[in-house]
């Protein structure tokens, strides 16, 4: 065979003896992976990766659900954020070691394949794909909600109910968009992400000073915690959809440059960015209006508090936001969801054609077709708190599973885990991180526990009528 | 010396490669990159599942042709979302003195050299000479004079010739042209014509550049036959613009015997 591509960074592809992987020869290199004289080149970098992470979560958390949580836990909303946050952090530090070790697109379903097996890696998969449709039928529930509320406010009032068919239509034209090739969304992505935090900044900064009297008079603060301690747990589960994003941009590690340090500080650097503005998003939003009011304003209800700053420019401006912020939370999750399509048909647990390229647009037009149905289906019902804690369930059976692979994976390491970034506090950290993330999904609404665990006694099932004989376990 | 030349080619599109492209690079070492550029959707590795087996195959029936003339040929393939990222990367890894724009050619007899006073000048005349000593090519070397020309045209071509013949051209194999008027742009792009390809330097990369695009790529898009560009020496290389020096002295040497 020609070997022409030995001289990548200086190493060999041949691996030394006893570390040969049993699939492909694979070398990582900063800038590209080279399987069998074939090179993947690597073009995302850091802002790139914490593009993804916080365009993907931030979608929600400020947008969708101040005033939904407001309503369900008063001012304290702003603590079951920040507990979310805290969980996010405990299984990002884990999937950011498993990533180092395993840089390959797939994210959380390729660590558990490879760490756990191939049923706990069908039932990860299948639920990463699912999970990733339920958030972006959620995303775009939000979607409609301001495209509603956009349309009402320059004067055109629709019908009741319309603004969950703007969503659908808005999700289908998304997915033919994807599959026909948009070029350049990433730079778009980075655009508006920048942009969102810009808006989001000065908000903020004004409405807290705002709130402790700056300007004019402090307002008084209501009850911290009116529907008590419980509230704030199950809270806490609702609102954890705002926390789905980091472990997408696992999805597409294959992808990312350097990914030794670009990925740890992705994953981890999002989580941290993004908390800081849920809980100052809540703080602000319970300070300027009650929680009582944000209840009654749903979705939008931070349209409510931009008018309360500043007028109608205000109202326009958080409109505007939250438009872009749903629009790049549901494609971000679009595109994962594919990718993580393309990771199982990739082990066989489903079948080759689903992640099969389209010649004309060089689109995955299979995978993206098999996200983009179920989501427009999704979005039509209109759920909005069960779609949100059906995609929170499902990516919590995942992010536990990460910290147990990382237990097994630390405790008895096979000869090719050699992860560049070895995570602090092992093994308490990854242990609380898995009870965290388990314990969450008790607090969830009784439906969304049902119809989780349908989806994983699907996924079981599948993987024992279609992919039984698959091997994955610690198969690079 | 033979010069490392990087001829990119978009594989699975069918791209072909000519008979003049092959003998102008016939005492290059040649690195064949086959690329496939993909969008966001779509992960590399995912395309590779599909395409790699095709891919490698037209790949080496590419090889084969500049083999066949004793070419040296290696031989890369790369899926990716960025291809004039990869591309790059690839002629840092192989230290590549330049890289081929591929137009169609079907015959190799003159090649336009744009010959300007900097320091890549050296490499310019350096891959001139290596790719063409042993052939029979004409070359024609021209130099648009601008107004901010620091070096006297015609001393600066008689340079370069020089340096051509002591690397082995022909003189009568060397034709050399002044244009006064006019962008460097246009009056490549006219006097290429009656050429079939050109060897050019890269701009250096300035804000004019990042704005506006590299001369040396406008001229590739307008012409519709090969295009050599040649590649900025590194900074850490610590390359000196010989050539240009010397023709600055010996023009100054002119003007005080006057």
């Amino acid at each position: 065979m020609d070997n022409t591509v030995d001289s990548v960074d200086g190493h060999s592809v041949d691996p030394p003896d006893g570390e040969v992987p049993p699939v492909d020869a694979v070398e990582t290199t900063d800038e590209v992976t080279v399987e069998d004289d074939t090179e993947l080149e690597r073009t995302i970098g850091l802002v790139g990766g914490l593009a993804i992470g916080i365009g993907t979560m931030i979608g929600a958390g400020i947008f969708v659900f101040p005033g939904i949580a407001a309503g369900e836990a008063g001012p304290a909303a702003a603590l079951s954020f920040a507990i979310g946050g805290v969980v996010a952090l405990l299984v990002a530090l884990p999937a950011s070691e498993l990533a180092t070790a395993m840089p390959r697109s797939g994210g959380g379903y390729y660590f558990i394949s490879r760490g756990l097996g191939s049923v706990y890696g069908a039932v990860v998969g299948i639920s990463l794909w699912l999970g990733l449709v339920f958030a972006s039928a959620f995303y775009l529930v939000g979607f409609g909600e301001y495209a509603g509320a956009a349309m009402a406010e320059i004067g055109i009032t629709l019908p009741g109910g319309s603004s969950v068919v703007l969503g659908v239509v808005f999700g289908a034209i998304l997915t033919v968009f994807s599959a026909t090739g948009t070029e350049n969304a990433a730079k778009l992505q980075n655009f508006i992400v920048g942009f969102l935090l810009l808006i989001l900044s000065i908000f903020l900064t004004y409405g807290s000073l705002d709130a402790v009297g700056v300007f004019g008079s402090g307002t008084v603060p209501e009850t911290f915690a009116p529907e008590g301690q419980f509230a704030i747990l199950t809270t806490a589960a609702l609102v954890f959809t705002s926390y789905l994003g980091f472990a997408q941009i696992a999805t597409v590690a294959g992808e990312i440059k350097s990914p030794d340090r670009n990925l740890p500080l992705a994953m981890v650097g999002s989580v941290i960015v993004v908390t800081v503005f849920y809980v100052a998003t809540i703080f602000v939003a319970t300070s300027t209006l009650g929680s009582d009011a944000l209840e009654g304003f749903g979705e939008t209800a931070m349209v409510e508090v931009g008018r309360e700053f500043f007028g109608t420019g205000g109202a326009v401006a958080i409109l505007l936001a939250g438009l872009l912020a749903t629009f790049s939370s549901a494609n971000a999750s679009i595109l994962s969801s594919s990718r993580a399509i393309y990771a199982l048909s990739k082990d066989a647990l489903l079948p080759a054609r689903a992640s099969e390229i389209n010649l004309r647009y060089g689109t995955p037009h299979i995978a993206l077709a098999l996200a983009g149905g179920p989501i427009v289906v999704l979005t039509a019902t209109g759920q909005v708190e069960l779609l949100a804690e059906v995609a929170s369930f499902l990516h919590l059976v995942m992010y536990g599973l990460i910290c147990i692979a990382l237990i097994v994976l630390r405790r008895n390491p096979p000869d090719w885990y050699d992860p560049d970034y070895r995570m602090p506090g092992y093994p308490v950290l990854p242990v609380v991180g898995a009870v965290a993330s388990f314990g969450l999904i008790v607090f969830m609404q009784q439906w969304s526990i049902i119809v989780g665990t349908i989806i994983m006694l699907l996924a079981v099932v599948w993987h024992r009528y279609y992919a039984r004989e698959v091997r994955l376990k610690g198969v690079l | 010396m033979n010069p490392t030349i990087i001829v990119p080619v978009r594989v699975l599109e069918g791209e072909g490669i000519e008979r003049g492209v092959v003998d102008l690079l016939a005492d290059a070492r040649v690195v064949l990159v086959g690329y496939h550029a993909l969008p966001e959707q779509t992960a590399p590795g995912q395309a590779r599942q599909q395409f790699e087996e095709r891919a490698q195959d037209r790949l080496a029936d590419l090889a084969e042709q500049f083999e066949s003339v004793g070419a040296s040929v290696e031989k890369r393939l790369v899926f990716t979302h960025d291809e004039d990222k990869s591309i790059d990367r690839i002629a840092d890894e192989v230290d590549a003195d330049g890289t081929l724009v591929l137009n169609p050619a079907t015959e190799m007899e003159q090649v336009l050299v744009a010959v300007r006073g900097d320091v890549i000048l050296d490499r310019i005349v350096d891959v001139t000479g290596g790719l063409l000593h042993d052939t029979d090519i004409s070359i024609t070397l021209l130099h648009v004079a601008t107004t901010e020309s620091e070096v006297d045209g015609e001393a600066l071509l008689d340079q370069t010739a020089a340096v051509l013949q002591e690397q082995g051209v022909d003189a009568d194999r060397i034709e050399s042209r002044i244009e006064t008027s006019g962008t460097p742009l246009d009056r490549i792009a006219e006097v290429a014509d009656e050429h079939d390809a050109i060897v050019l330097g890269e701009s250096n990369p300035s804000v004019t550049t990042f704005l506006f695009g590299q001369t040396s790529q406008k001229v590739a898009d307008r012409f519709m036959r090969p295009v050599v560009r040649v590649r900025q020496p590194r900074a850490s290389d610590g390359a000196d613009a010989d050539i240009a020096d010397a023709a600055r002295e010996s023009s100054d040497g002119v003007g005080e015997e006057r």
